[in-house]
């Protein structure tokens, strides 16, 4: 620690208070510890891909039953069909579109699903129930944020602790990035991921990379995310090598100037240190990253022209350059809008529905042109499931839902976790607002992707603190 | 007794300050200016406090304006501003709308057009459609832009991308509103056609158990979350209440639901409609009527009840706190829309939360991130009482704000944490306004880069990926932000991507858009922004000390640093030859624009 941050901390103290500081950097020392040791054997490379679906997917229009007990449940809910204006999907669109779940085998968790009915999926989601299909991709039930198992009883009677402001966009995609709804200030399990095993990487780039934005999920203590455009590396014009460069001539007084201004821990004031630590790793980062690019062929796999097919596709490009990055982990944020389906739900979700779709299928054909789709995983998160009343052409906020994991090493073709009840009436799933309570924990079905990704159990128990609450750590759909 | 108080807190503000320099080399100017007692809103007594002031009011101090402030002070410039009608944009699309179609597009009123209008309006240049005036609110402009980070509407929605009226509207009521009362803002916004389709409540209908069908809650959630009182009970300066040590819930999924059905029933204004057409909205056709044709007079009047879509049946529960007018904050059955609705606006905006929620999130726009408790007290305390029993009263909420001792000294109050990060839009804003920028017709097109400006900026007016903003209030940036648990809104859109490309558009505007000399692209035209550069060249060539002193004073408040400036000065006299004046200019403006000092407003 610097001297000024020292100094820092006392006037910060003073002015403000700063609670939770002692504690925040004791954390730090004993992740700095632990964090020394991760390593893996040479070739042993993992990549985790979080899809975040920012607006809260409608899964129960995603993953739907057409079988006839089930069907008439999801009738009740949905209701008007989308032939009249509503949301409902017909029965023989569903039954088209149908799942061939295999049965649960070896005593392991995973198989059809859980109240034994067929099910389909949204038309739009041609290329994902292919994967589904061929055994590479799971679906994971009734995911959302939970402290406790909470019954319908013990949610109605308040006697259990539930995630503040559920149903609320902010706080819930939060919480789906943090698993922390008991500590509104948490860093992401991304990050916390990261943080553990952030020595197992020998190159400068960041373990986090992030395809989209900044986000929560990438946070971590010690570990920093980095950003990378999905149409390639933009460099500094005023550095050389960037949009208009050629407008002055390259000019080694200028970058001097420049990086004087920059140097890091020369700053008094703590946002201007925070703001020449990203615009120096922003270039530091980005010449190592393109020079990695550079070296690598082009790879054959189309791509869809669509934001998150070209934030997967520079995903995959950077897999393909592992070794020139030195990374032996990697976890990359992606993440597509307009899931809020208030109104206009049946355009919207076919649009946004094949774009996944689409995406996601040229993502694992990726993987498998490059030989790494056994050590690659994708999985969706969003900010909840939607309500199963109707806003005329539309649904609302809701709480659980269903969810993707794809991959070569994901135990494909089945439904793991319990299929909550679609009924509109005497629903033992139901809030009693139309919002499904979740039946799996995101903190269990993080877990399962910590575990195959490398975390110890003990660091697990770390990372999830609530885990503990939940009756298993693993749901078993990574091998 | 205030201005007592106050002046106990400079002097020992300045003590840290002083005592904090002592300690090691500073990258900050001297802070042995001030004697803290000239009062808090007398003033400005040195040219660097006027253009400390107007970078917090308004888009970027100018040497003029710098001057007039300190002819006239802060309290009858403040007077003067709150006199200025409000610039609008609908009449700048209306004129383009007008114009001859060739060259072609030259009449094409689209999105991009509304940021013409916008740029015209935040930067003061001749309007080509009010016969070239120069729009002077500076101040109102700013505080609705404000606002527009806080009532979020955008052209990211499907339907409103192809609809500039509708933004520009909503922009124009923002800014009628800037001055208003709080109240009559939340009631325009709530009535707006672009929040009636932005947030889905436009064609909201009662609930019908038939069909499953319930009122949409999206506009119930939002307006009590982001535009009013928020998630949790707050103490008058902005801090949580705590039970137990946790913080209370402000509503309930019941009160989302009580508003949500409130908010039923309200449709497009039948004003000015095709009569017998699918455009005119009546009882029988209330979910099928459209309004999707162009500039059509619907899209800028408030939405119109129809009574046999609103709920008037059901008893709602509203919010429930101390003193709250409705008996235990429930609304009973049987109003009408617009019954129902004053209402529950009433009772929305009686809750002790709107003065710390809406105070701390204008400080933050046009302050600091980091408000003490005290200072968001003070405004809060302003926004519930302006002095003559009025509530919700902006413009006292407006001047507490910029007067508040805080505001005006504390970069002396807490050296190392006050201010906030510069957004890129208001970086570019300041720099044409510092320089003088002008373009040749009026008409201006370079905030409409290719590809559009929010790709550069991670913002652009208007166009927020989603209805909390680029940026949120408590975005804590990682590392050392985060860990201190201070708030960063800001640093949300400086991503590594861009960081690179704002500083790459700020590269473009230093070196290729500038009066004196042939610029970087052949096809510029006479709606392209270039920068006065030859007003500084002499200057720069002859003296670029000086010439660092005058934009140290323009662009960071004469913060500049002793280090700063030796960098600069060390990097402009390697630049010779006949050209010098004016590329010292640009390389000092580039320099400037992405140096840390200048990005953390202080």
């Amino acid at each position: 620690m610097t001297t000024s941050r020292r100094r820092f901390l006392k006037q910060g103290l003073t002015a403000f208070g700063a609670a939770g500081l002692c504690g925040a950097f004791g954390n730090l020392n004993v992740l700095a510890a632990a964090a020394a040791h991760a390593s893996f054997p040479p070739g042993d490379y993992k990549a985790l891909v979080c899809i975040f679906l920012h607006g809260g997917n409608d899964s129960f229009n995603s993953i739907v039953p057409y079988s006839a007990t089930e069907y008439a449940a999801y009738r009740t809910s949905r209701n008007v069909l989308v032939s009249d204006g509503g949301i409902a999907f017909d029965q023989a669109t569903i039954q088209a579109q149908s799942l061939s779940a295999l049965a649960a085998a070896g005593g392991l968790p995973g198989g059809v699903p859980s109240d034994g009915g067929s099910y389909g999926m949204h038309p739009a989601l041609t290329e994902l129930r292919q994967l589904f299909n061929a055994g590479h991709a799971a679906i994971v039930a009734n995911v959302g944020t939970l402290l406790y198992p909470t019954s319908q009883a013990a949610y109605q009677a308040g006697t259990i602790a539930v995630p503040p402001q559920l149903f609320s966009h902010l706080d819930q995609s939060t919480y789906w990035q943090t698993s922390r709804p008991d500590d509104a200030n948490a860093n992401g399990w991304g990050g916390r991921i990261a943080d553990r095993l952030h020595s197992a990487n020998s190159g400068p780039v960041p373990m986090c990379v992030s395809l989209s934005s900044n986000n929560l999920f990438q946070r971590g203590d010690i570990v920093d995310s980095y950003s990378v455009s999905p149409e390639g590396v933009e460099k500094m014009s005023y550095l050389g090598d960037g949009p208009e460069s050629w407008v002055i001539p390259p000019n080694d007084d200028g970058i001097a100037a420049y990086q004087a201004l920059l140097a890091g821990n020369t700053q008094e004031h703590v946002f201007e240190r925070a703001f020449a630590d990203r615009s120096r790793n922003a270039v530091a980062n980005y010449e190592f990253v393109d020079a990695a690019l550079n070296g690598a062929t082009p790879l054959s796999t189309a791509f869809p022209a669509t934001s998150l097919g070209q934030q997967l596709r520079m995903a995959a490009r950077l897999i393909q350059v592992r070794a020139a990055l030195g990374m032996s982990r990697q976890v990359f944020y992606v993440s597509a809008g307009n899931y809020d389906s208030h109104n206009n739900q049946v355009d919207d979700q076919q649009s946004n529905l094949g774009q996944l779709s689409q995406a996601l299928k040229a993502f694992h054909d990726a993987t498998v042109e490059l030989a790494i789709d056994q050590s690659v995983t994708a999985f969706t998160a969003s900010d909840f499931g939607r309500s199963l009343g109707v806003n005329v052409d539309g649904t609302d906020h809701g709480w659980g839902g269903h969810h993707f994991v794809v991959g070569g090493a994901v135990r494909g073709q089945r439904f793991y976790g319990a299929m909550p009840s679609l009924r509109d009436t005497a629903n033992p799933d139901d809030t009693g607002f139309g919002q499904i309570i979740p039946t799996t924990a995101v903190d269990q079905y993080a877990a399962t992707l910590a575990k195959w990704f490398g975390v110890s159990n003990t660091e697990i128990a770390d990372i999830f603190p609530s885990l503990a609450h939940f009756n298993s750590a693993n749901l078993g759909f990574l091998g | 007794m205030k201005s007592r108080s106050s002046r106990v807190l400079l002097i020992l503000a300045l003590g840290a300050a002083s005592l904090a320099g002592a300690q090691t080399p500073s990258h900050r100017p001297d802070a042995g200016m001030h004697s803290g007692f000239e009062g808090m809103d007398a003033g400005p007594y040195s040219d660097a406090d006027a253009a400390r002031f107007l970078a917090q009011a308004t888009f970027g101090p100018t040497l003029d304006g710098i001057a007039h402030l300190r002819s006239v002070g802060y309290q009858a410039w403040l007077n003067e501003q709150f006199a200025l009608p409000a610039s609008t944009q609908i009449p700048y699309l209306d004129w383009v709308e007008n114009l001859p179609p060739l060259p072609i597009g030259n009449d094409s009123v689209t999105d991009d057009t509304r940021i013409e209008a916008w740029t015209i309006n935040a930067l003061g240049t001749p309007d080509p459609s009010r016969g070239m005036a120069a729009p002077a609110d500076q101040l109102r402009q700013r505080v609705a832009f404000a606002l527009s980070e806080i009532f979020v509407v955008s052209n990211k929605n499907g339907t409103l991308a192809y609809q500039p009226w509708a933004l520009a509207s909503w922009y124009d009521t923002l800014a009628a509103n800037a001055f208003g009362n709080y109240r009559a803002l939340l009631k325009d916004a709530t009535l707006h056609p672009a929040m009636g389709i932005y947030l889905t409540h436009m064609q909201n209908q009662k609930a019908d158990t038939t069909h499953n069908i319930r009122p949409d809650e999206n506009y119930a959630r939002e307006v009590l979350q982001l535009f009013s009182i928020g998630l949790v009970k707050l103490a008058e300066d902005g801090t949580p209440l705590l039970n137990g040590g946790q913080p209370i819930p402000t509503y309930g999924q019941a009160g989302v639901r009580g508003f949500a059905a409130v908010l039923t029933g309200w449709n497009w204004n039948n004003t000015g409609c095709g009569p017998n057409t699918y455009e005119c909205c009546n009882e029988n056709n209330y979910s099928n009527c459209g309004r999707y044709g162009y500039n059509l007079p619907s899209w800028k009047l408030p939405m119109q009840p129809i009574e046999a879509f609103h709920d008037n049946t059901s008893t709602k529960q509203l919010l429930d706190y101390a003193g709250v007018a409705l008996p235990a904050g429930v609304l009973a059955a049987g109003g009408n829309a617009s019954q129902e609705l004053d209402a529950a606006l009433d009772n929305i905006f009686h809750h002790p939360n709107v003065g710390p929620f809406i105070g701390r999130r204008l400080i933050q726009r046009l302050v600091t991130s980091n408000p003490s408790p005290a200072y968001v007290q003070r405004v809060a305390s302003t926004f519930n009482d302006n002095g003559s029993g009025v509530r919700g009263d902006l413009k006292a909420t407006v001047r507490a704000i910029l007067l508040d001792p805080e505001a005006r000294f504390g970069q002396w109050m807490y050296p190392s944490l006050f201010g906030k990060l510069r957004e890129p839009l208001l970086k570019n804003t300041q720099l044409w306004r510092a320089m003088s920028a002008t373009t040749e017709t009026g008409r201006i097109e370079t905030l409409n880069p290719y590809p559009p400006i929010e790709d550069w900026y991670g913002q652009g007016p208007l166009r927020s990926q989603s209805v909390f903003n680029f940026f949120q209030p408590d975005y804590r940036n990682s590392g050392e932000i985060s860990n201190l648990g201070l708030a960063s809104p800001e640093f949300q859109i400086l991503s590594d991507i861009t960081a690179v490309s704002t500083n790459n558009r700020l590269f473009s505007l230093s070196f290729c858009w500038y009066s004196d000399g042939s610029s970087c692209w052949t096809n510029d035209h006479g709606a392209a922004l270039y920068l006065d550069t030859a007003r500084d060249a002499g200057l720069a060539a002859s003296n670029p000390s000086a010439l660092l002193d005058r934009y140290s004073l323009l662009f960071m408040s004469g913060q500049m640093s002793p280090f700063m400036h030796q960098v600069l000065l060390t990097r402009l006299n390697a630049i010779t030859g006949g050209n010098r004046g004016r590329q010292r200019v640009q390389h000092a403006l580039y320099l400037i624009l992405n140096s840390p000092e200048y990005s953390i407003q202080k």
